[in-house]
């Protein structure tokens, strides 16, 4: 059980480049599960009961299903089917980042309905009749009052989310992308070493996982700041 | 349908197969999770000492990480981990860690992490007067922890167990990557051989679906239990 630093400084540009990956997955996964999310979310709250029903069950395969699945299923499942293989949308599906970035996305999304659900739920009454007493209209009330009020509530819940998810990206190696922890994979096949490429690899990880903590943290603070006792 | 039936013809027998294994992987992980989770949420539970920047330690490195990392160094390299801690034993063993023992010990490590923040902060939370009574009534410890102390927290933990069960149950499907033959694997292999992805599939996602959707009337029955005695807020 030993560390090779050697070894480590040797391959810490092909873990480097692993980590590029992991990252430009994670934010546009983020980027588009946001908007996804917002959408799946009114129609979950939806007065129509179909829609409500289809945001229901949206949520419940999304966040159900473990992430890989998905991929695979994404990735190698929708390959059978012939309306996929033959038209225009096999020239996305045939790319692997591109149907990471849909499983990923919909399981993101799937969270973040029901964070922003929760959220705008906990918008005290009084708020929202406030509101509508002084004229605003429906659609200001929700962009102005409602919305903001519930993204603040639920921060915290979505940056657990957002860290967890981050981590569950390492299944991407699966359907051959090269991210931090397959090419730490690839650096053990290489010289049999089960301790200094994984080693490294959990580091930077770590790393990057403080930095989006620390991120979050900061983002907390400024939405919070006139409930802060500075 | 003729894909998923039982027998030589179909898949629906290694998938069943495939769907055991799973299941015992996530409930023997959570069981290690749980007993060292609790071990942990004891040890940390004073203050800010030296214990709790120990568990602070532990947490931070097991939560900062993804499982599957956790896994492979486990699947990789725990044989070598445990030779070495039980060398300085005189204890000269070798084996081989199979990759249900990697996925069982790495999740149940990673997971303790999560459960002992968890358990701790639930015993946190159960009211001072408790323990305080306890000492006035001299209530032995055994009874002081097992049937006062931990019950209430349970039921303040509660909502957070159930959460990271169904967390933890999902990500048993990053041990297929390892060489278990576990759910996914099965439904991959199944896939291979009859060129109908989507069919396996989208069945192995159902199962995972179905399981996350019954743990809720679970929980909510146990939580019913678990708050008799509480009174409702406005009855």
């Amino acid at each position: 059980m030993t560390f090779d630093f050697a070894l480590a400084r040797e391959n810490l540009p092909a873990l480097l480049n692993g980590a590029w990956v992991t990252l430009m997955v994670t934010f546009t996964v983020m980027a588009v599960g946001a908007p996804l999310g917002l959408l799946i979310a009114f129609a979950r709250m939806s007065k129509r009961r179909w829609l409500a029903a289809f945001g229901a069950a949206y949520v419940a395969v999304c966040r159900g299903a473990p992430s890989l699945i998905l991929l695979y299923l994404i990735y190698n499942g929708l390959a059978q089917l012939d309306i996929v293989r033959h038209g225009w949308a096999w020239l996305l599906f045939q790319h692997a980042f591109f149907c990471v970035v849909v499983a990923f996305a919909l399981n993101h999304s799937g969270y973040i309905v029901e964070i922003l659900r929760g959220g705008m739920e906990a918008v005290p009454a009084g708020l929202v009749e406030a509101a509508a007493a002084l004229g605003l209209s429906p659609r200001q009330i929700l962009w102005k009052v409602r919305l903001p009020i519930a993204v603040r509530y639920g921060l915290k819940a979505y940056q657990n989310e957002a860290l967890l998810f981050m981590k569950s990206t390492a299944a991407v190696g699966a359907v051959t992308l090269v991210d931090l922890t397959s090419a730490a994979n690839e650096i053990f096949y290489l010289t049999y070493d089960p301790f200094t490429p994984i080693i490294t690899a959990g580091v930077i990880y770590w790393v990057i996982n403080f930095v989006m903590r620390t991120g979050f943290g900061w983002i907390d603070r400024r939405l919070n700041r006139h409930i802060s006792a500075a | 349908m003729e894909l998923l039936s039982f027998g030589d013809k179909g898949y629906g027998d290694e998938l069943f197969y495939g769907a055991l294994i799973t299941i015992q992987l996530a409930v023997f992980g959570y069981l290690l999770a749980l007993v060292l989770g609790i071990g942990l949420g004891l040890f940390a539970l004073k203050g800010k000492g030296p214990r709790w920047w120990a568990f602070r330690a532990y947490a931070s490195v097991f939560t900062g990480v993804p499982s599957l990392l956790v896994i492979f160094l486990f699947y990789f390299g725990g044989a070598e981990i445990v030779r070495s801690v039980l060398a300085p034993l005189g204890v000269n063993l070798r084996l081989d860690v199979t990759s249900f023992q990697a996925g069982v010990a790495a999740l149940g490590l990673v997971y303790a992490a999560y459960l002992g923040d968890l358990i701790r902060g639930a015993i946190v939370n159960v009211p001072k007067g408790q323990f305080e009574a306890c000492e006035a009534l001299s209530v032995p410890r055994r009874h002081l922890w097992f049937d006062v102390v931990l019950p209430q927290a349970l039921r303040l933990a509660l909502p957070g167990l159930a959460n990271i069960w169904i967390v933890l149950l999902k990500d048993t499907a990053l041990v297929s990557l390892a060489g278990l033959n576990d759910l996914i694997a099965q439904a991959k292999i199944a896939a291979g051989s009859t060129k109908q992805p989507f069919v396996f599939y989208t069945a192995a996602l159902l199962f995972f679906v179905l399981i996350s959707t019954l743990t809720m009337p679970a929980v909510r029955r146990a939580a019913q239990r678990l708050d008799r005695g509480q009174r409702k807020a406005g009855a």
